[in-house]
């Protein structure tokens, strides 16, 4: 099938070269995107682990290509795949498919809103049919989530439409347990209750963690029992430090938002605040420590990208701690496998900033070590080489990642979150 | 004495013309009364034509002000020469709005540098504030803001914060800002309970560091900051009060660290202060930026103060006009009337400015003055005081001057409900000041009406009109009133600036304070004696 992919985002990146690599022929919109730009420099590829040796390859074989200015497109399948503030675009689309009058499929994956869907399919008329599936893209695995999905829901109004969308996405089905069809406004608001419960877990569990510092209960031993209990389950319940990235905390905001216009207040604006308070808690944890005197002091940051597996730094509790670091007079050395880069294109060569390559250089001299991400590198620190590195050996572990034992056991303070 | 001088005698017995002519009668269908009387200058209109004046009473007035070297008393306070006689100081609030790039030397020393610096250290503190990395004892972000202070250190900034709240940009609105004056503490132990205490910051306003009221709520939320947060008083000084002032050493003493305190100078009087560091709960309201807009305005009323001819020059006509009403027509009693809820605040700065400045009866050679000067003032939202005090205004005995203060326009960019509720209260300011103006005639049915419906009018009143209410115009327009009040001082011969009449009180207080607390029965008045004894008897059957 010829499939035409809108938006420069990581899901439609992810959507053209998954589509692509089963067979379709793929041509991506970028949209807002730069289509001049050498896929090699586009971030949210390069960031994405596997994805850019993925996307030439399919580009090598000719079955992916990026659309330039006002060349003309046919395709039998329009994939949106914009951003969620993206919606007069989408509707843009919608009016040129019209005006086309080819009779299209338009799959939707993009989180405008309940109803959005409906609203597409208004402005495209009865030429077509637009369904919705909601992008289930986990930022560092999307290429295995995509072609592997455990479950798959779509949001179609028309039965028409049904057994074109199965015929689109028919690879990826095969193995599927479970495949849940729905009414796109039903599978719109599915999307986002999803995305607000896993953002509630993490804001309860961080909650939790920060009670345990203050009545001195470990939370790691709270946390394994509660996940062993089977009406909870282990997943998106460890405390630190905030979440971030762009898809995630988009998705939090706009549901959010959607709850507050509706119903005046939601549990979810004050998880928002509350994981924003958190991702200053290393920070925090440091001023205290010190009673508040930073000024001249250096201190370690390991890890910056929002989770391991990415390079992104979109709304990453790295930022707020630097910020805050660097505002106090502090001596930031940062080191992240990943993310170097983009901290350079923010922070550009800061007087208080350095940029380590090496996780091990960056503590040389420091007074303290923050671990931010929980890159597998960090794990397992010799600690006797630290002690001896650091200047004062205080680890602020906001992963709760490190053997907090061993720590101790080699003349650390070691400050986890709730342990 | 000013009295005896010819232009005021030639205004007594103008006045008695005057007087006997019923202000409805002034305005002749063939003239153009409003265009005769009224003044505008940028953003700014006086209009003068519902005051029982002529041409023949403003040109007496302005020969007034010439025969009282009006001219030579602006250029002395401009030129930072010693205004304040009594206590042998300029009165530089002037030099505070001075353009970043000015230069003003005073006694050898760049005064206009020293504002910029210290305005530099204040903006500083700003943004650190405002990007929310000013921290609290636990290293959490300030989120709120306490402003301690009394009088000048308190009600300038609160107006300005009441008047230009929607000038607060979206980046800095997690910010609250309170203000707490009140000795009794009646304020924080409202405020505190609701706070936290390691996102609040004390900022504490005192010009001598030694006021009672400010001090002892500053000690009060220092004590309230220690039991909360187990820390050293060091801890809680460095990191949760910030005082504005002019004596470094007395609020050293007191705790406060020299990277967190922000300077004043003795030429900036209290009640002219909000220009200065004084206005730093303004510039954390509105940002810096609309801070120094609010300066701008103010330094555009200075100049066309300093450098307009008097008889189209706003402050000095206001100025006159209200001098014609107090000493020649014997009006004594002013009433401010703002028709703009954010000007709320706007009755009580005034009475400070108004009657601390020219609450004197002793001239500047220190002999006892025989004619009136400040009127007694007061105000309100007009709107709110239609159902309160204008009773008195249309149908009392007193004569009262009335200003009213409106903005043209307002809800530019919001609804129809919002618009229309502006242009009802413009509505409501326009008909007040006609029907006190020319009286019960205003109602097209000429039907002698019963006594008690009766309106007689002919009560003067000012309407001052901003085309909107922005810093700037707020700027000018509390400029505006500073030099009308200046102008008065000049016409009494009194010295605006000094506030001797406010000192005597705080030193009976503190006698009076010994003696509830350890009863040393100094001989004093049968009332206060009997006061103070009733006093203590109920405290003491409290406590059993």
């Amino acid at each position: 099938m010829n499939i035409c992919i809108y938006g420069s985002s990581l899901s439609a990146w992810v959507a053209a070269t998954c589509l692509a690599k089963v067979g379709h022929a793929v041509v991506i919109d970028e949209v807002m995107g730069d289509s001049k730009q050498a896929i090699t420099d586009v971030s949210v590829i390069r960031d994405e682990p596997g994805l850019l040796t993925e996307v030439l390859c399919q580009i090598k074989e000719g079955r992916l290509s990026r659309r330039q200015q006002h060349s003309k497109v046919t395709a039998d399948v329009h994939w949106l795949a914009l951003q969620p503030n993206e919606q007069q675009l989408a509707e843009r689309v919608m009016d040129d498919l019209r005006l086309n009058g080819a009779r299209v499929l338009v799959v939707n994956q993009c989180n405008f809103k309940v109803g959005a869907t409906e609203g597409l399919q208004l402005s495209l008329g009865g030429g077509g049919d637009v369904v919705y599936m909601p992008d289930n893209l986990q930022e560092g695995l999307a290429l295995q989530g995509f072609m592997q999905p455990s479950r798959i829901i779509l949001g179609i109004d028309k039965k028409a439409a049904v057994d074109k969308t199965k015929a689109v996405l028919q690879a990826f089905t095969s193995d599927l347990d479970c495949l849940q069809l729905m009414s796109s406004r039903e599978a719109e608001f599915t999307k986002f209750a999803i995305t607000g419960m896993l953002a509630l877990r993490i804001g309860y569990i961080n909650e939790l963690a920060n009670l345990a510092d203050l009545l001195q209960v470990d939370i790691n031993i709270v946390q394994e029992s509660m996940g062993a209990d089977p009406r909870i389950g282990s997943h998106y319940l460890s405390p630190g430090c905030g979440f971030g990235g762009q898809n995630f905390d988009a998705y939090v905001q706009k549901f959010s938002g959607i709850l507050q216009k509706e119903r005046q207040q939601s549990l979810l604006k004050t998880v928002i605040e509350e994981n924003e308070v958190q991702k200053e808690l290393l920070f925090r944890k440091l001023w205290q420590h010190y009673q508040g005197k930073l000024t001249g002091k250096v201190v370690a940051l390991w890890g910056a990208s929002f989770k391991p597996g990415t390079g992104s730094i979109d709304n990453a509790p790295s930022i707020k701690i630097i910020d805050a670091l660097i505002s106090q007079g502090v001596q930031v050395n940062v080191h992240d496998p990943e993310a170097l880069g983009h901290l350079i294109n923010h922070y550009g060569q800061h007087p208080l900033i350095n940029y380590s390559e090496n996780h091990l250089t960056a503590v040389e001299g420091t007074d303290a070590v923050l671990l931010v991400t929980e890159w597998p590198i960090y794990k397992s620190p010799d600690y006797k080489r630290l002690v001896a590195l650091m200047r004062v050996p205080l680890l602020i572990d906001g992963r709760n990642m490190l053997d907090k034992r061993q720590a101790k056991k080699n003349g650390f303070t070691y400050l986890g979150v709730g342990r | 004495m000013v009295s005896s001088i010819k232009a005021w005698v030639g205004l007594q017995s103008h006045a008695e013309e005057m007087q006997s002519i019923h202000l409805k009668n002034l305005f002749h269908p063939s003239e153009d009364r409003f265009g005769a009387f009224s003044f505008s200058f940028d953003h700014y209109l006086l209009d003068l034509s519902k005051q029982r004046i002529t041409e023949e009473t403003l040109s007496k007035l302005l020969l007034l002000a010439e025969q009282q070297g009006l001219a030579g008393w602006i250029s002395k306070l401009f030129n930072g020469e010693k205004v304040n006689d009594s206590e042998r100081r300029a009165a530089l609030h002037s030099a505070l709005r001075l353009p970043e790039n000015a230069t003003l030397c005073v006694d050898e020393q760049d005064v206009a540098q020293d504002v910029q610096a210290s305005l530099l250290k204040m903006h500083g503190l700003v943004e650190q504030i405002q990007q929310a990395q000013w921290r609290g004892f636990d290293g959490s972000p300030i989120r709120c803001v306490v402003s301690i202070g009394v009088g000048g250190s308190s009600l300038g900034p609160l107006m300005a914060c009441t008047a230009l709240e929607q000038y607060t940009g979206a980046d800095i609105r997690h910010l609250d800002v309170h203000f707490v004056s009140s000795m009794d503490g009646s304020e924080l132990e409202k405020l505190l309970p609701n706070l936290d205490p390691a996102t609040t910051l004390f900022i504490v306003a005192s010009k001598s560091f030694t006021t009672v009221d400010t001090l002892a709520n500053a000690n009060t939320a220092r004590q309230w900051l220690l039991s909360a947060s187990h820390q050293s008083i060091d801890l809680i000084n460095q990191h949760h009060f910030i005082a504005v002032t002019a004596r470094p050493d007395q609020a050293l003493t007191w705790g406060v660290p020299e990277k967190n305190q922000l300077l004043l100078w003795d030429w900036v009087g209290g009640r002219y202060s909000l220009w200065s560091v004084v206005g730093l709960p303004i510039a954390l309201k509105i940002g810096m930026q609309n801070f120094r807009e609010m300066l701008a305005g103010a330094h555009a009323m200075d100049e066309h103060f300093r450098d307009t001819p008097f008889e189209k020059n706003l402050p000095v006509l206001l100025a006159l006009v209200s001098v014609w009403n107090i000493n020649f027509l014997n009006i004594h009693a002013h009433a401010i009337l703002p028709y703009d809820g954010r000007l709320s605040q706007l009755p009580a700065y005034l009475e400070q400015l108004e009657m601390e400045s020219n609450g004197k009866s002793i001239n500047r050679q220190g002999e006892r003055i025989e004619y009136r000067t400040c009127p007694v003032l007061w105000g309100q939202v007009g709107s709110s005081a239609q159902h309160a005090f204008y009773q008195l205004l249309h149908q009392g005995t007193e004569p009262v001057m009335c200003d009213f203060i409106m903005a043209a326009m307002r809800y530019e960019s919001e609804g129809e409900e919002l618009k229309e509720q502006h242009q009802l209260s413009l509505a409501n300011c326009l008909a007040q000041s006609r029907l006190l103006a020319i009286g019960e005639s205003v109602s097209d049915s000429e039907e002698q009406q019963s006594n008690y419906k009766h309106y007689d009018g002919n009560q003067s009143s000012t309407t001052i009109m901003l085309d909107t209410l922005t810093p700037e115009t707020f700027g000018g327009l509390i400029a505006m009133y500073e030099h009308k009040v200046f102008v008065q001082s000049v016409i009494w011969d009194i010295n605006p600036f000094d506030q001797w009449g406010v000192e005597q009180g705080k030193k009976v207080a503190s006698s009076l304070l010994a003696e509830l607390r350890n009863g040393r029965n100094e001989v004093l008045d049968s009332s206060t004696n009997g006061l103070l004894r009733y006093v203590k008897s109920r405290q003491q059957r409290g406590v059993s």
